[in-house]
């Protein structure tokens, strides 16, 4: 056996270990479903500069929708992390409802798509915006 | 090449990480492990080492053929050797300094450096999250004066080494601070977790290898408050742990930036201004994003300020 394959065979164990422990010990950093102040101090960290104007949680508590202006800004879960876009409201409006689900695009590779839990208590778009739609 | 810091150290890396995930679970230290993101770090890092391992003959070719031209005979053992490697670890450590201002001051270096700075998590994992355009990305240039004044290849490759197994420690937050006289010295877990860091405050600091000196010598040198605890990963944060979108996101993006551009100044600005750049100045830079903190910091003093007053009658 060469060292190069030593090494490799090392390295796949290793790799493979590392993951099962990560697995196993169960610590990632606690991610409580949203409710309006978490989704509000989340929303003031990625986007400092814009007022909300109206706020939107998904139905898992895994994302918010804010209305910024003419802006959409949306958050949403990843892991035990979150994501921040923008688009704007109105498009945000018109982006479709699929099982369940509120698909958000983007137009960026890096966070191509966000995809938002819709229940019928908070169905998207949500109520009250029904006219700005119309428009 | 046996002798290689970095092949060296995997078993290390293996029982470190192993034993941080184990004792935070146990309660003994507090690091958080999330098991899709220590699987794109871990895995980041084993690709690299194979698609790293394509360039690096050649690119260690290279680098014998500059020594040829040397302007110095330096040895690398005896008593002069050890003068050499004196020398060579400030040097090198200066280099890496300058390759890490330049790979994340301007895009096309920040491109093949940024996936290193992907994870939301700052843990002995994210040390692994390694670059797989480091080849294309020609930074490996940078080490080319050092062969040039005489040092040989084979030692600056082990100092490179040493360097990157240097680094891997560092990255943790176990370890909060060291004693004032290494904190003042050496990069830390502390100097670090500030360069790893998405609050504007701290963005584009603390680039050193193993000295921080050259942050306090050049002025990037920010201290982590414990007021304002870090928050990792990128200023815009990836939307999933799709392994391709951490390595080539941004190249992508500058290929999209480069398909519209409208003129030579737009494609320099895509291609060598800061990550963020645009021509009419509508997205954020580092430089904006810190200028709009301070703003913010400036309208709060004022408030607090202009408040005062009442609230002392
Ligand atoms: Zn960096
Ligand atoms: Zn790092």
């Amino acid at each position: 056996m060469t060292w190069a394959q030593i090494i490799q065979i090392v390295s796949v164990a290793g790799v493979v270990a590392m993951i099962a422990a990560a697995w196993w010990a169960k610590i990632p950093r606690p991610t409580p479903e949203l409710d309006p102040a978490r989704a509000r101090d989340l929303l003031a960290v990625e986007f400092p500069d814009n007022p909300i104007n109206d706020l939107w949680i998904a139905s898992d508590g895994a994302g918010a929708v804010a209305r910024s202006g003419t802006e959409a800004l949306v958050v949403y879960r990843a892991g035990d992390g979150y994501v921040a876009r923008s688009l704007s409201w109105a498009d945000a409006l018109i982006a479709p409802v699929q099982s369940g689900h509120v698909r958000f695009r983007f137009g960026d590779f890096a966070a191509p798509r966000a995809s938002l839990a819709v229940s019928g208590i908070n169905p998207w778009p949500p109520q009250g915006h029904q006219a700005g739609l119309a428009a | 090449m046996k002798l290689d810091p970095v092949t060296l150290a995997i078993p290390f890396f293996i029982i470190s990480i192993l034993l941080e995930i184990l004792l935070s679970r146990l309660g003994v230290t507090k690091a958080n492990y999330e098991v899709r993101d220590t699987a794109t770090s871990l895995m980041m890092g084993f690709f690299s080492s194979i698609i790293g391992a394509i360039p690096a003959a050649a690119i260690f070719g290279v680098s014998v053929w500059v020594y040829k031209y040397r302007l110095l005979d330096i040895p690398m053992v005896g008593l002069l050797g050890v003068g050499a490697w004196a020398a060579l670890f400030l040097l090198e450590d200066l280099t890496y300094y300058w390759f890490h201002r330049l790979s994340h001051e301007r895009r096309f270096w920040w491109a093949a450096h940024v996936n290193h700075h992907t994870s939301q998590h700052y843990n002995l994992s994210t040390a692994l999250r390694q670059t797989w355009t480091g080849g294309v990305s020609g930074t490996w240039l940078l080490w080319l004066p050092l062969s040039f004044i005489g040092f040989p290849p084979a030692m600056v490759a082990i100092q490179k080494g040493i360097s990157l197994v240097y680094q891997y420690w560092i990255h943790t937050e176990v370890i909060r601070r060291l004693p004032g006289p290494i904190e003042a010295v050496f990069n830390t877990p502390s100097h670090h977790r500030v360069h790893h860091a998405r609050n504007p405050r701290y963005l584009d600091a603390n680039y050193a290898g193993i000295l921080i000196i050259w942050d306090r010598l050049f002025g990037t040198f920010i201290p982590e408050d414990d007021a304002e605890p870090c928050r990792y990963g990128t200023v815009k944060n990836l939307g999933d742990f799709n392994l391709l979108r951490v390595a080539f996101h941004e190249w992508i993006g500058i290929g999209q930036d480069l398909a519209r551009s409208r003129s030579p100044r737009e494609v320099l600005g895509y291609l060598f201004g800061p990550p963020g750049w645009s021509p009419d100045g509508s997205r954020d830079t580092s430089h904006t994003l810190k200028a709009k903190w301070q703003a913010r910091q400036a309208a709060q003093a004022q408030a607090s300020a202009e408040s005062a007053p009442m609230a002392a009658e």
